[in-house]
Order: C-alpha cells, then structure tokens, then sequence
C-alpha cells in the first residue's frame, strides 16, 4: 500500500540494518561527527549567550531533552505510544518540592524520592496495562496521566491545589547553589549526559537487544525465551523515572510548580517532539524538543490557538508522510550520499 | 442522602453511557480509539446552545442539529483524516488527538473561550422520588439514554446493517468475502458513534457550563468506562456505567468530591489487574 519512498524511510529507520561496509563506514563517521558537534555545541554553547532569555529557553529545552529522551525508551524501543509522561514529571516535581520544602530534605535527596515515586508508579501502572494488546497500553497512560493531574488539583491539602506551589528552595549541592541560569543549564546538562548514558548501556545490553526483539516480533521473541512483559515493564519503570527526574529539576528551576505544568497538552507534546525529532534514534529526542520548544515559546508572543492549530496539522502530516521523523529524512539523505 | 445520590448518579450515568456507547461502537468495529470525539461533544454542546439562544426554536430541534453536526464531524473525520492514515498503517490515535487539538482551538477562536450557559428546558420544575428531588430535564435525559441503548442494541442485533456492523469487527476479511463493503460499514459507525456523543454533549449543555474544551472530561470518563467494561462490548460499557457512574456520585456524596475521580483510577488499576481484558471484554490475540 505504501509507496517506495516510505518503505525506504522505513528500512532506513531499521537500526541494526545489515549495511555494506562503505555505507556503514560513512554513516558511522557522520554519525560520530555529529554527535560530536551537537556535544560541542551543547557545552561550550551557551556560554556565548548573553541574553537571560535565552538561556531559560536553554534550560527548559534541557529539561524536555530529558523528557523526551525517557519517552524514547517506550516509543522508540518498544514501539509503543505513550501519552502520559508529564502526569509522571508532575509526580516527581511534587515530591520532590514537597520533601524538600516541609521534611528538610536536600536537593538530590528529594530528586532521588521523586524519581522513585515515578518509577513506583510507572510499576504500579506498567505492570497490568502492558500485559494487553492493541489501544489498551496508550489509552491507559493517556487517562493514568489525566487523573494524575486531576488528582494534583483535587488533593488541596496536599498539593495546594489550581493555586499551585509557589517557593521552592533552588538546588544545592555540596554548598554551591545554581541560582543563576547558566549553573542551571550545567546541572540540567549533567543529567542529559546520565540519561543518555543509561539508555546507551540499556541499548548495548541484554537487555536492549531483547527490546528489539519484542519491538520487532513479540511473539518469536517470546518463543525463544526472552520475557518479554519483564523487560516491558523495567523499560517504561525507566522510563517513567526519567520522567520524574525531569519533573524535579523543572520545579526547582521554576521554583513553583502547579496542575497546569503537567496537563495533558504537554504529555502530548512531548510525544510530538518525539516523533518530529525521529524515535529511537540518538539525536533525534534532542532535535524535537529544541525545535518544538523553540516554536512554542515564538508562539506564546502571539495568539496561542493558530499555533496549536498548525501544531495538529503538522502532527498528522507528520504521522501520514514522515513517519521516521527528521532523523529518518537524514538517514535517508545519508544513505542515498552513501549509494 | 442515598436517593438523592443514586438519582444523581444516574443522571450523570447516562451522559456517560451516551458517550461510552459511541466511542466501544468506533472502538470495536474500527479499532480506533477516537479521542476526537471529545470535539464531537463540544461540538455537540454549541450547536445546541446556538439553536435554542441565537435561532431561538426549541430544544429537541436544538437536540436534531447537534446530532447532524456531529455526523458531519464525524463522517469528514473518517473520510478525510483517519482512512487516509490507516492506509498507509500509521497510528490512528494520534491522528485523532491531532484533530481534536484543530477542533478545540478553531472552537475557540470561533465561539470565543468563555463559558457559555442556558437554561435547561421544562423550567425550574421538579419530581419528587422517593426521599430525592430530580429536575424534569435530568429526568428526560436519562429517559432518552434508557430509550437508546435497546435501540441502540436492537439495531446492532436485528438489522441487516447491524449485522454487516458487527461482522465486521469479528472479522474483516471473512466480512469483505461475504460482500461487506468496509466503506459503507465505517461510515455508518462513525455516523451512529457520533451522534450518540454529539447527543450526549446537546443533553450535558444546559446543566454544566462549557467552554471549547468540555468534552475532554467526558471522553476519559468514557474511555475508562469502555476499558473497565471491556472493548467493544455493549454490555461492558453498562456494567462500567454502573460502577463509575455510581462510585463517583457515592463517594463524593458521602466523603468528598475531591476523591471522586480517585475512585474512577484505582477502579481502574484495579480492575486491569484482575481481569485485565476488562470485565466483559473479549481476549485480544
């Protein structure tokens, strides 16, 4: 049904694709060259950067890398959708802001907590729903990530409720304290660095080889032994986790937190950057966010609604004729360089 | 206290049994799970609105229009959106919250973003049952859900349609040899599926106010329904009605509004645990 185009796009997205050597050759040294680049750029970037605006830009660009980068462990790994992602940010940035603010606990003390009670709830939530087949997994996160900011704005006594949590302390470790943007942007940075290695020590292990295995074909994978829900389930605790990791750096970089952060338009975003950045590549969940981010805050200096419009007419162009996303198109690109 | 809550249960039990029974329809034949729906039911609660305050006729011409702008929604969906994507298999459930985001913010800069209420048909008058006191519209409302999920179901069961319908989401291909057009069967389930939700909205509009985005509540309430029931299950979604419409009302009756929407999440978490293909869902393979 497809046209030839797409079904390279397809091929061409395969990662453990059996290349010629010339090809594998040059992809590979583009692909270090840029990785490279981007890893320059991000370092020594921002420290041209004057503008405070700027730079908050940065850190919140930094902070979406990271949501994205743990979205891609389900979307890109496992080939599944999931759209409830800022719901589990939320979890961590509450707890986090909460421990840290009433129970004395330091920085790290209370993004370590966060990220556990994501990671709890991603068990909790990842254990039943990715038994099932078909809709049953997406329409799950989607109504989990709904409830829990229902639940951020109903549990007053709790959360503060719609007024939100204003007066969060910012992040100290050791006696330094990353008051100004640019130390946050490091800090943020830092924790990119420690996400992707994660993922890459996930992707060269056991682990992320059965991935691809049940991402590929679930049922061969599971008749040669490998099981599968386990390995589904660790994947999305992981990634939840980054998510709650996420949620916490936001709230002590915004230094208030309330329901509107953690909707589901940003759970929704966060799938978009995903796929326009191109899933289950390495540079793609960079690429989405920055340019998502990006666009969006262009987009708050005039009438929010045309932009969300666009947002849906791209999102469903993209889905129907770029479905690898703009790392796919590079790849492509690349390829036919190659050949 | 316990009838008021029960009758308040149902009235709340059958917007939501409208809503569910649309979306199990699209779910099971289709297999897409069709958030733009959610559009549907705004879509729904304007062009009531707009009849009965800027046409000024009267509320069951209101009730007409809003269901063939929902089928037209619907149908142009469909047509337009979800046919073109699954033919070239890319995930439908984004191209879905894609089009809810379009029908959201155009409704917005077209109907502005406040919240919009009337006052509902049959006045101020009330009926006493039993302890309760129920308003005569509310009364009406879950009259004409009784009313359509045996028309509904007999439709689904008796017809030469119906059973084109359902054969169709047992099997595509055994339906396709049979002669089953697969154009004609998806249209009329997305026509049928969105007028029982722009239905639902025209009924849910003069008792809540609602702005451009007041069908997404609804929809998640819904879509747990249909997955606490089972996918594609009419049955299911009556069962499902029951315990969330009811939980809900009962607990934030006796304990707090606040916990009510904890009720409807650990009922799910829960029932995904122990049953987890839902109570009267079929296995997937």
């Amino acid at each position: 049904m497809s046209t030839p185009h797409l079904q390279v796009a397809k091929h061409a997205s395969a990662t453990s694709r059996p290349a010629e050597p010339e090809v594998r050759a040059a992809t590979g040294h583009v692909k270090r060259a840029a990785v490279v680049f981007a890893l320059l750029v991000a370092v020594a970037g921002p420290l041209f950067v004057e503008s405070t605006l700027i730079q908050h830009f940065l850190v919140l660009i930094g902070i979406n890398v990271i949501l994205v980068l743990s979205l891609d462990l389900v979307v890109g790994m496992l080939g599944l959708s999931a759209l409830g992602h800022a719901g589990f940010m939320g979890i961590g940035a509450y707890t986090s802001a909460l421990l840290v603010m009433n129970q004395g606990f330091s920085f790290l003390g209370g993004l370590a907590a966060g990220t556990a009670m994501a990671t709890f709830f991603g068990v909790l939530i990842g254990y039943p729903s990715l038994r099932l087949g078909g809709h049953f997994f997406v329409v799950v996160t989607f109504i989990v990530g709904i409830v829990f900011n229902l639940l951020f704005t109903n549990l007053v006594e709790i959360t503060k409720g719609p007024m939100g949590l204003p007066g969060i302390p910012a992040p100290e470790i050791g006696g330094y304290v990353f008051q100004d943007k640019l130390s946050y942007y490091y800090l943020v940075l830092a924790f990119i660095l420690l996400v992707l290695f994660i993922k890459w020590r996930v992707h060269v292990s056991r682990m992320g080889r059965a991935l691809t295995a049940i991402r590929e074909e679930e049922d061969l994978a599971r008749a040669v032994g490998i099981r599968s829900h386990r390995y589904k389930v660790t994947a999305f605790a992981l990634s939840t986790a980054g998510a709650g990791m996420a949620g916490a750096l936001y709230a002590h970089y915004l230094r208030f937190i309330g329901p509107a952060s953690f909707d589901f338009l940003h759970s929704f975003d966060l799938f978009v950057m995903n796929l326009l950045g191109g899933k289950g590549t390495l540079l793609g969940p960079i690429i989405g966010p920055a340019l998502l981010t990006a666009i969006d805050q262009a987009s708050q200096l005039f009438r929010p609604e045309p932009a969300r419009i666009l947002f849906g007419v791209c999102l469903i162009l993209i889905i129907i004729y770029m479905p690898s996303g703009i790392m796919g198109l590079v790849r492509l690109l690349d390829r036919r360089k190659a050949l | 206290m316990l009838t008021q809550v029960l009758l308040n249960g149902l009235f709340a039990a059958s917007l939501y049994c409208l809503v569910a029974l649309g979306l199990t329809l699209i779910l099971g034949v289709m297999d897409i799970a069709d958030f733009a729906q959610g559009a549907t039911y705004m879509l729904g609660a304007f062009v009531a609105f707009l009849t009965v305050t800027e046409l000024g006729f009267g509320f069951h011409w209101a009730l007409l229009l809003a269901i063939l702008a929902a089928i037209a929604l619907g149908v142009a969906n469909n047509h337009f959106i979800y046919q073109p994507v699954m033919r070239r298999s890319a995930s439908t459930l984004i191209a879905a919250l894609g089009v809810l985001l379009i029908v959201q913010n155009v409704a917005v800069m077209v109907f502005g973003s406040d919240f919009q209420t009337y006052s509902p048909p049959f006045g101020t008058n009330v009926v006493e049952i039993g302890a309760g006191v129920i308003p005569v519209y509310k009364l009406t409302v879950i009259g004409i859900a009784v009313a359509a999920v045996p028309l509904v179901w007999a439709f689904l069961s008796k017809t030469a349609t119906g059973k084109a319908i359902r054969a169709m989401s047992q099997n595509k291909e055994g339906a396709a040899i049979v002669g089953i057009g697969a154009r004609e069967v998806s249209l009329i389930t997305f026509a049928l599926g969105s007028a029982l939700v722009g239905l639902a909205g025209a009924l849910a509009s003069p008792v809540y106010a609602f702005d451009a985005f007041f069908g997404a509540d609804a929809i998640v309430k819904a879509f747990t329904i249909v997955i606490v029931g089972g996918m594609g299950s009419i049955a299911g979604v009556l069962v499902g009605v029951a315990i969330i419409g009811f939980g809900e009302n009962l607990v934030s009756g006796y304990i707090s509004t606040e916990y009510s929407t904890l009720v409807t999440f650990v009922l799910l978490i829960a029932v995904l645990f122990l049953r987890p293909h839902g109570l009267f869902g079929k296995r997937y393979a």
